[in-house]
């Protein structure tokens, strides 16, 4: 019959050369076996409803799993695609990031259509990288999965060993409120890195920006802020970049929040807002230019303008040392926590 | 529930049918001779993981293999290996432990919900 030979082979197409001749052999006479005398289509139906689908009774004779990744490396498996996709995605980021606003020359504005175009880029190499990532982690996993499964009966740790009482000795007793994750510090070294470079490039990121005529994208126009008095504080803004990153680092050794980094923490946030005070003071930071520009858009008085000017400092200090005062708090907080 | 009750029952099966089968393999069976006589006991068993299972035993040397050509279609008739022999026996000894305690739980339970 037509339906026990296709069946037949239904199965044994899937299996390994050696296994298949002996593995037909056998079925096909079972199948026979499980028919009567004189049998019709029906009962050939009922009896390969019995061995059910070809795919599943082929799993079952190769004893390979029918899934890619099983629960013995499923746990490490995404404990280290996690990972890789944190450094992976910070240091791709960081890079595109560092090389892109090094070549910004001092002849060179940024123009609107240059903001998307390097937002969408960053993006995608961002995508493109992970993508990357997931799959060789993947495969080499599926490849694991495959070799090292039988031998294995247990789920494995990231120590390639099964579990032990003892590798709890190894990892930190730290209350997961009060931990610091490694994900969270490594978005502080981006930020920080951000920052910087917005900093002593200002004059090319920060200002006007108005519509060609053409319609080709946005022109840069002028700048916020003088960018001889802005980069002069650079001593002082270098001191701040530093004392971040070094912050940054001991709470990347930490990992949980201390007496000690709730304090240090402060510390650097005091001097933050010492120095965002003392650079947002001085009277000749803001470009002429744009003070002008800004008050034509106000369309108020020029007599008004002194007013409108020194609310908007003043929330902008307030609200910087409000976001500080919270971050120190919270610090101090999870500190005491237990 | 009825599906909950399938998977079950299924996962409660899986571990005794290697008992079942080691058990009527005393003399030799083919595949479809040894489903007769599981279902002659009141064993159900499903033929897409019992065919397998024969082949999974023998490579781990429980069972041994031979063809028989000479009846109208060819068989392969399997049976129990002097290893089989011995672990089948641990793993009855093993099995009337395991019952005689859970039904001595069970009954405790019973009467707790009594009380």
């Amino acid at each position: 019959m037509e339906m026990i030979e296709i069946y037949v082979r239904e199965v044994t197409r899937r299996l390994p050369e050696k296994m298949r001749n002996d593995i037909a052999l056998e079925l096909r006479s079972t199948i026979e076996d499980m028919l009567p005398d004189d049998y019709t289509e029906d009962n050939v139906t009922q009896a390969l409803e019995k061995l059910g689908n070809p795919a599943t009774l082929a799993a079952q004779y190769r004893e390979l799993p029918m899934h890619l990744i099983g629960p013995k490396f499923y746990d490490i498996y995404i404990s280290i695609l996690k990972l890789t996709l944190t450094i992976v995605s910070i240091v791709v980021l960081s890079l595109f990031i560092i090389e892109k606003f090094a070549s910004l020359s001092n002849v060179d504005t940024l123009s609107m259509l240059n903001v998307t175009g390097f937002i969408v880029e960053a993006i995608r190499i961002v995508i493109e990288a992970a993508i990357q990532n997931a799959f060789w982690v993947t495969i080499v996993f599926i490849i694991l999965d495959r070799t090292i499964s039988p031998n294995v009966h247990v789920p494995l740790t990231l120590s390639g060993t099964p579990w032990k009482p003892d590798d709890l000795k190894k990892i930190p007793n730290i209350p997961l409120k009060k931990a610091i994750k490694i994900s969270e510090a490594g978005a502080g070294f981006f930020w920080t890195i951000i920052w910087a470079v917005v900093y002593f490039k200002a004059t090319h990121l920060i200002g006007v920006y108005e519509s060609r005529e053409d319609q080709s994208g946005l022109e840069f126009v002028m700048t916020v802020f003088q960018h001889d008095v802005l980069l002069s504080y650079w001593p002082l803004v270098s001191l701040l970049i530093l004392l971040e990153l070094l912050l940054l680092t001991y709470k990347a050794k930490l990992r949980q929040w201390t007496f000690k980094l709730a304090m240090s923490n402060t510390i650097v946030h005091l001097i933050s807002v010492i120095a965002f005070v003392i650079i947002i003071s001085n009277p000749n930071l803001i470009n002429p230019e744009f003070v002008t520009y800004f008050s034509n858009i106000l369309e108020d008085s020029q007599e008004n303008l002194p007013s409108a000017i020194s609310w908007i400092y003043g929330i902008i200090v307030l609200s910087v040392i409000v976001t500080s005062v919270l971050d120190c708090y919270s610090g101090f907080r999870k500190a005491k926590m237990k | 529930m009825s599906d909950l009750l399938n998977s079950l029952t299924t996962e409660l099966r899986r571990g005794t049918l290697i008992l079942a089968v080691l058990s009527m393999l005393k003399t030799p069976q083919y595949g479809y001779s040894l489903v007769q006589l599981l279902e002659k006991s009141g064993i159900e068993i499903d033929q897409s993981t019992l065919y397998p299972l024969l082949r999974r035993l023998e490579k781990q040397e429980l069972l041994s293999s031979s063809w028989d050509t000479t009846e109208s279609r060819p068989r392969k008739y399997y049976l129990i290996s002097d290893l089989g022999i011995e672990v089948f026996e641990l793993l009855q000894a093993e099995w009337e432990k395991m019952t005689s305690e859970l039904r001595i739980v069970l009954k405790g339970a019973e009467t707790d919900g009594n009380d």
